[in-house]
């Protein structure tokens, strides 16, 4: 029997396959065109809805460095810890990356994850950042600086407002613009009048919560308006009331309030009906189409609603039962973005790409994009920005603040490892909303224990620190806070 | 019974005495068979036994995952999961997924699977691919779809229930903890069920049909065929389906992580479900500490759990058998 390819021609043709696999392994790690050689770096983030602005980054670092390739990956936000650790673990990191907010970053210092990255930024690259921004506890472990802010503090909640559904509801001025609702009252009639004008085929509220994430931010939103600066953020220390040093779900009234209020909307009908298993991306594109007329979110909801035209709605934050928010949103002086990997090979490379992500020009490009703020204040300048409700973002810059930072009293503080407590804010808000839970002041006084008693043991297993660190009595809810170290 | 002594006893003396050299042949022989299992077993000790083996020593531990385990626990992680009530609460869900998919999914499956072996019926091939399509086809798929089906055309399934009277109030099909479970069971059955048409219609080939027609010369009706002929034939292949029904059912992950993830309030948490949580954090895992050690712990008591139903299922099995072969 003769087959129809000799032995010769198919030894040449296996020969040729292999020479074209070698070739082609050749040139995945530097690529060769013509006679130089590029480096690719690799970069891995979570950033699905501000892709465009890191691909436009990507483009221009690429033409400023012909001779460097940034292979970025985008990763799911909620898995982004898990991926990292596991790439760690494998010994597979990438080169640069944006710090997982999990483990806490001096976690990831002593495990040894992160390259110092003194050598590059020098105190005269230090300089182009506001002051403070580099902090012993937050970016700098040890006295060596591993990352660096990028984005200004910012309100990290927003309830939007569907122009279209509250004209159809005649929530209008007299101008003809929506009226925007600025106290719980107000949201309440608000809702009541669309749900009334539309005949129940509005809902006048909707969210996504099939991550189990969003419903705590409703609470958030509401209850930091009405004085509980501790909002219901989850995990690590965040979410305490630095007054007391403690958390207050439970003894708090205004969190009791705030679920009272949902229910109360929820046994109305007034949120869409099926919030609790869409997705957050649903939930932004049934808002888009004007199945309902309020959603809580952050600013990441705005380049998605732009690239699709929908540009008809205005945003409002902490609305509160007086008109006047009695806490804001807070966050540490300094700030975190990327790091390079202390695996990387290519560091020079990936230190020039972190370089690229803090200039003040990328930073600029992210203002415009209309991604969120900059770290440097000159490109957040309000009347620089075509984009309504961007514009209505930024104006609202002055209700997030630097609060108290138990890490820059105490560093050792970075070492309280906080065991997770379950079931957390999110669960129970599920279980309440869902009628699970019969009792939600024993539910929220329940979870109140559990999570102080996690800082208590917590703290026994750290030395050096004790539960005054966490305490900042003097702190003013509406006013910038200088923690002072060792005070 | 005389005659096959017989001939068994022909045989044995019929066999010549074994030579050094047969024996070096059946080694030979033998030899190959353990070089061919070497594969699978290297496989099964590197990723089932050695993963038992290393889960047990986390399980005195409290670890994060990140770097060595060092904080020495003892059986802490152990008390903290039998007084957990969500363990127990997954526990119930595990079960009452298990018992409503394998009934269901097995009467199907035998129903289908009698039809499908009917000769004269044409396309047989094409509805046995058909029925075995959703086997193949990705949980994490169909979870997606299905996700997006009720979520997009959830209010058309309401409007429709509404306007029928059915129900009185707009139905939240994966996050109203009333309906989420069985949402995942009926996805559930459809998913796998499959598996066992296969396994039925396999077993189905293998009854003579010499035994059918000489039940039809005896007078035997359709039903009395079914009774005394198919499920008694059936029955030694059934165990093992019954078997690796109940135990895929236990298994159950991907639909649950995909379509609920376990929620609303873990309504729908199932005990891999939760041991997934315990080990990488909730969904927001990204703020949350996992703890491998407590989810290892975890996995250890349901493993047992597991071994100790596997042996009272075998146990009723074997005596129902016995009982009938009586």
């Amino acid at each position: 029997m003769s087959s129809p390819i000799s032995r010769r021609s198919l030894l040449r043709g296996a020969a040729a396959l292999a020479g074209a696999g070698a070739l082609a392994g050749c040139s995945s790690g530097n690529d060769a065109e013509g006679s130089k050689a590029k480096t690719t770096i690799t970069y891995w983030d979570w950033y699905a809805s501000q892709a465009g602005w890191v691909d436009n980054e990507i483009k221009l670092f690429q033409q400023a460095h012909p001779d460097v390739i940034v292979k970025k990956t985008t990763q799911v936000s909620d898995k982004y810890a898990d991926l990292v650790s596991l790439a760690y673990r494998s010994n597979n990191p990438p080169d640069i990356l944006m710090v997982p907010k999990s483990p806490q970053l001096s976690q990831q210092v002593s495990q040894d994850w992160l390259l110092p990255v003194d050598k590059w930024a020098t105190k005269s690259w230090q300089s182009r950042f506001p002051s403070n921004s580099f902090v012993e506890g937050v970016d700098v472990f040890g006295g060596k600086v591993y990352t660096a802010p990028f984005a200004a503090l910012a309100p990290s909640l927003q309830l939007y407002v569907h122009h279209g559904v509250f004209k159809d509801a005649g929530l209008t001025n007299e101008d003809g613009s929506a009226k925007l609702p600025k106290t719980w009252d107000d949201v309440t009639a608000a809702a009541e009048a669309i749900a009334s004008k539309s005949g129940g085929k509005v809902a006048p509220f909707g969210f996504g919560n099939s991550t189990n994430t969003t419903l705590a931010w409703w609470l958030d939103l509401f209850v930091r308006g009405a004085g509980s600066p501790g909002g219901a953020a989850v995990g690590g220390i965040d979410g305490m009331d630095y007054r007391t040093g403690q958390w207050t779900f439970g003894s708090d009234r205004n969190y009791l309030d705030v679920v009272n209020l949902l229910l109360e909307w929820k046994n109305k009908n007034w949120f869409y009906p099926n919030s609790m298993s869409i997705s957050d991306e649903q939930a932004r594109a049934f808002f888009e189409r004007g199945r309902f007329g309020m959603t809580v979110g952050g600013v990441w909801n705005q380049p998605e609603w732009s690239q699709h035209k929908f540009t008809d709605y205005s945003l409002v934050t902490l609305p509160s039962p007086a008109g006047d928010p009695k806490a804001l949103f807070y966050g540490p002086p300094g700030g975190r973005f990327v790091a390079v990997s202390s695996k990387s090979t290519h560091t020079d490379e990936a230190w020039a790409w972190f370089d690229w992500l803090y200039s003040a020009d990328a930073g600029k490009r992210w203002v415009e994009q209309g991604q969120g703020l900059s770290v440097y204040a000159k490109n957040n300048d309000p009347k620089g920005v075509s984009f309504a409700p961007f514009a209505q973002y930024v104006a609202m810059s002055g209700t997030a603040v630097v609060g108290p930072q138990p890490a820059i009293r105490n560093p050792k503080v970075s070492a309280v490892q906080l065991a997770a407590v379950k079931p957390d804010i999110n669960d129970v808000l599920a279980g309440i909303y869902t009628g699970q839970i019969k009792d939600p002041q024993g539910a929220l006084t329940e979870l109140e224990g559990k999570t102080n008693q996690a800082l208590a043991d917590a703290i026994k297993k750290a030395p050096g620190v004790s539960a005054k660190d966490f305490t900042f009595a003097d702190w003013e809810l509406t006013k910038p806070y200088t923690t002072k170290p060792g005070a | 019974m005389v005659m096959t002594t017989q001939v068994r006893e022909d045989v044995v003396t019929a066999e010549p005495p074994r030579s050094a050299g047969r024996r070096r042949s059946r080694r030979r022989t033998y030899l190959w068979s353990y070089v061919y299992l070497a594969p699978m077993m290297v496989l099964l000790l590197a990723f089932i036994v050695y993963p038992i083996v290393a889960s047990l020593g986390y399980t005195f531990y409290k670890w994060d995952g990140i770097g060595d385990p060092s904080e020495f626990v003892g059986l802490a992680n152990f008390r903290q999961i039998v007084h957990d009530s969500i363990f127990w609460r997954s526990l119930g869900h595990t079960f009452v997924y298990a018992a409503f998919v394998v009934p269901v999914q097995l009467v199907l499956a035998l129903a289908l699977a009698l039809v499908l072996n009917n000769k004269r019926l044409r396309f047989a091939s094409f509805y046995r691919t058909l029925f075995f399509l959703p086997v193949v086809t990705s949980a994490a798929v169909i979870g997606v779809v299905i996700q997006l089906l009720v979520s997009n055309f959830g209010d058309s399934i309401n409007t429709l229930l509404l306007n029928l009277h059915l129900v009185h109030q707009h139905i939240d099909w994966l996050g109203d903890p009333h309906f989420a479970l069985a949402i995942i069971i009926l996805v559930g059955i459809w998913h796998t069920f499959g598996y066992n048409l296969v396994y039925f219609l396999a077993g189905l080939q293998t009854i003579p049909d010499e035994l059918y027609e000489a039940a039809r010369l005896d007078g035997a009706g359709r039903f009395a065929t079914f009774w005394y002929i198919t499920i008694p034939m059936l029955r030694a292949v059934g165990v093992v389906i019954v078997i690796l029904a109940v135990i895929g059912t236990f298994q159950i992950f991907d639909l649950v992580q995909v379509l609920t993830s376990g929620g609303p309030y873990f309504a729908t948490e199932v005990v891999n479900t939760y041991i997934y949580h315990l080990a990488f954090g909730g969904s927001n895992a990204n703020a949350v500490q996992p703890d491998i050690g407590l989810a290892s712990a975890a996995s250890f008591i349901y493993g047992l759990l597991l071994i100790g139903f596997s042996v009272v299922q075998v146990i009723v099995l074997r005596s129902l058998a016995r009982r009938r072969g009586a």
